[in-house]
């Protein structure tokens, strides 16, 4: 039963490093780990996170490890990344992360025209502001600068524990 | 063991009669599908309460089938689990009273009396109450006094009769900006009504006074302060509360419930056997129970000779709006007071209780001022979008998110009328789909009367009048027919034929001996103010009618 449970965590923690294999609808045009390419794109989405030091990847861990994040969410994280690259591939011939910042911002701009680009960055903003603006607990909101950003104190009290 | 009384739900509609009962020395049990929290695990946490949905049942686990009608007649079906749309509120001891915000105001005698104040009105089940408002008067008094509510008495056109001369709680303390309120309804001749709350503004009943966390709906209530149904009556007495605990069935014969069988966690069937039962699982869950405890005697459901449960579901009518005060616009003084945190706001407008447009006599409703909420994550989601509605993010969007929550601050208002009975409102159970437990089910059909809307619009143009009064700008409102899921009542309406109604005047069921619903079920029509105060009122009153019978 413990093996078990390592091999699932294993599983869970694995979705977020998988490797995103994008192509033209034929061919292979490249393959990039998920999470490099969350990275970069969320700080493109909104630089302020890490001027104030917001560990975005650690909460993105627990969004992909959720019980209460539906599957079909997370797939949805995942298929924008790919989509998002083949953007790239398409407008400028290399992945989004090999792209320079300005053509990164052509890329997340052409995407933006496309429904489900524009859903893409709506729910990638939602998860930017949740690990802002959550509670520290939640390992996003380092030393509560998202909160001093904007002068919000935060209610009380706070929780003892992850709602996982 | 036989209990004397069992309750299945402990929310506001259970609890009054587990409290009166068990103080009295019955024995009592109340069965709960959710879990217990006290005080001390109560957090603000946003992501847990509000992003992830934490005091609401999973919904691939448990769901609702939702048929929404046109006005024609057509309806679209919704799975619950697959459009994210859902009616829970609040599984846990206490129910949704706990995430109440507490917002309390009686129903008046007129509302007891809409068919015969108002007339017909076609394409709506509309009929009085089996009671008056004068029979239910003692026990708003003694909610007041026992859940606790806080306020002053104000005189104003429509102000109910009450027994006693004032509030037994101090009004709490508001924000500056309420001042700014009350002037702009002097100007406009309204009267400015400061909103009773079910919170305590002083510490009483071995409960903590409010400490003004800013962070009141939606959430439970870390004092006790909030009249929740769990701090204020289930803490308060013996009576034994049996948690994980969902009842999927009752059985009966002869007349008489004889048992409530429920899943624990585990998935494992215990029975209950009890003198008395009492279904108390809010609106939309007790007719589903009902439905689905059809036997050889009731093979349309418990209870359910006259083929009315289920029918008649009513919510809340209208809608919210909006302003906004933005800093150029004010003092710094005013400033100041506009972004005070942790106050409360605590007005509402009951004028149009009732009004003419020249050509009949309208039933209206209540407004209720109150500051946007306070969570972080939602105030800032509002901002992705610019002013032709195309998605933001980098440093334009984090400049415009600064500028709107550091220098502004939202007023809300919510619209509260009558939700007009109607034959396509109701609640049934699916053929098909099951929840986690293998139980049917339930289906929502909703409905909404035309006349509904034309109402909330009036009284929304009101609540205008007092924001542009106050100079706040971005005003703006939406009236709609979308039901708001913590505003349910009906399915088991309450009346003295036998025929067209599921309970008596004193909420026990036509069909049998032993069964009572103390929900929001038995309302035939809603009022146009939040339930949950008429819901505790009438709990007390059946809670009494237990006792004397009883007694005997």
């Amino acid at each position: 039963m413990i093996s078990l449970n390592k091999r699932r965590t294993f599983l869970k923690v694995g979705f977020f490093s998988s490797a995103i294999v994008f192509t033209n609808g034929c061919d292979i045009l490249g393959v990039e780990k998920l999470s490099d390419t969350i990275k970069v794109v969320q700080n493109d989405l909104f630089p302020k996170a890490k001027e104030l030091h917001i560990n975005i990847s650690k909460y993105m861990n627990i969004i992909f490890q959720h019980s209460r994040v539906d599957e079909t969410d997370k797939e949805f994280i995942k298929n924008g990344i790919k989509w998002l690259n083949e953007e790239a591939v398409k407008m400028f011939e290399v992945p989004y992360t090999k792209l320079s910042k300005s053509k990164r911002q052509e890329v997340l701009e052409g995407i933006a025209k496309y429904r489900w680009g524009e859903n893409w960055i709506d729910n990638m903003m939602r998860y930017i502001f949740e690990a802002m603006l959550g509670d520290p607990l939640y390992s996003g909101n380092n030393e509560e600068a998202g909160w001093k950003w904007l002068g919000f104190k935060g209610g009380n009290p706070r929780p003892k524990e992850l709602y996982l | 063991m036989k209990y004397d009384i069992c309750i299945v739900g402990s929310g506001a509609g259970g609890s009054p009669i587990a409290y009166e009962l068990s103080n009295a020395g019955y024995s009592v049990v109340v069965l709960e599908k959710g879990k217990n929290y006290t005080e001390k695990e109560f957090s603000k946490d946003e992501l847990g309460v509000s992003r992830r949905d934490m005091f609401t049942p999973p919904l691939k686990e448990q769901k609702h089938i939702i048929n929404e009608y046109s006005q024609s007649g057509e309806f679209t079906r919704y799975d619950g689990a697959e459009s994210g749309w859902n009616f829970w509120n609040g599984s846990m001891v206490g129910g949704s009273s706990n995430l109440m915000s507490g917002y309390f105001h009686r129903m008046k005698p007129r509302d007891f009396k809409l068919r015969s104040s108002y007339g017909k009105i076609r394409g709506a089940n509309v009929v009085d109450w089996a009671i008056n408002y004068e029979e239910l008067e003692p026990y708003y008094e003694k909610v007041e006094r026992v859940v606790g509510v806080s306020g002053s008495v104000v005189k104003h056109k429509f102000a109910e009769p009450r027994s006693t001369k004032s509030f037994p709680y101090p009004a709490l303390q508001t924000n500056g900006v309420t001042k700014w309120f009350d002037k702009a309804c002097l100007e406009l001749g309204f009267v400015s009504i400061p909103t009773p709350r079910a919170v305590l503004s002083q510490s009483a009943n071995k409960r903590d006074a409010c400490y003004y966390s800013n962070f009141c709906g939606s959430y439970g209530c870390a004092s006790g302060a909030k009249g929740s149904a769990r701090a204020a009556l289930l803490q308060q007495c013996s009576a034994e509360v049996i948690t994980d605990a969902f009842v999927y069935k009752l059985d009966s014969k002869d007349s008489k419930v004889t048992g409530a069988h429920y899943y624990d966690e585990n998935l494992r069937s215990h029975t209950i056997s009890a003198s008395i039962f009492v279904l108390s699982a809010q609106a939309i869950e007790s007719s589903r129970l009902l439905l689905n405890s059809k036997n050889k005697e009731f093979p349309n459901g418990l209870a359910n000779s006259s083929g009315e449960v289920g029918k008649n579901l009513i919510f809340s009518a209208g809608g919210s709006g909006s302003g906004r005060f933005v800093f150029d616009k004010l003092t710094q003084t005013q400033q100041t007071e506009l972004m005070q945190t942790g106050l409360f706001f605590n007005r509402s407008l009951q004028d149009w209780y009732d009004y003419d447009d020249g050509c009949r006599k309208y039933k209206g409703g209540t407004i209720d001022f109150l500051f946007e909420h306070q969570n972080i994550i939602s105030r800032v989601n509002k901002e992705l979008y610019d002013e032709d509605g195309n998605i933001m993010w980098g440093d334009k969007l984090a400049k415009k998110i600064e500028k709107s929550l550091k220098t502004s601050r939202v007023l809300t208002f919510e619209v509260f009328n009558d939700w007009l009975p109607t034959d396509n409102c109701n609640v049934s159970v699916d053929d098909k789909q099951t929840d986690k437990y293998g139980v049917p089910v339930g289906v929502i059909n909703l409905s909404s009367h035309p006349h509904d809307l034309e109402v909330g619009e009036y009284l929304a143009k009101k609540a205008v009048e007092v924001l542009e009064e106050m100079g706040a700008v971005e005003i703006d409102y939406s009236i709609s027919a979308s039901p708001p899921p913590n505003l349910v009542a009906g399915g088991c309406r309450f009346g003295n034929d036998a025929t067209n109604s599921v309970l008596d005047k004193n909420c026990k069921a036509h069909d049998l001996d032993n069964l009572y619903v103390s929900d929001a079920s038995f309302m035939p029509t809603g009022g146009s103010v939040p339930y949950t105060w008429t819901i505790y009122a009438n709990s007390f009153r059946v809670a009494d009618i237990i006792k004397g019978r009883l007694s005997k």
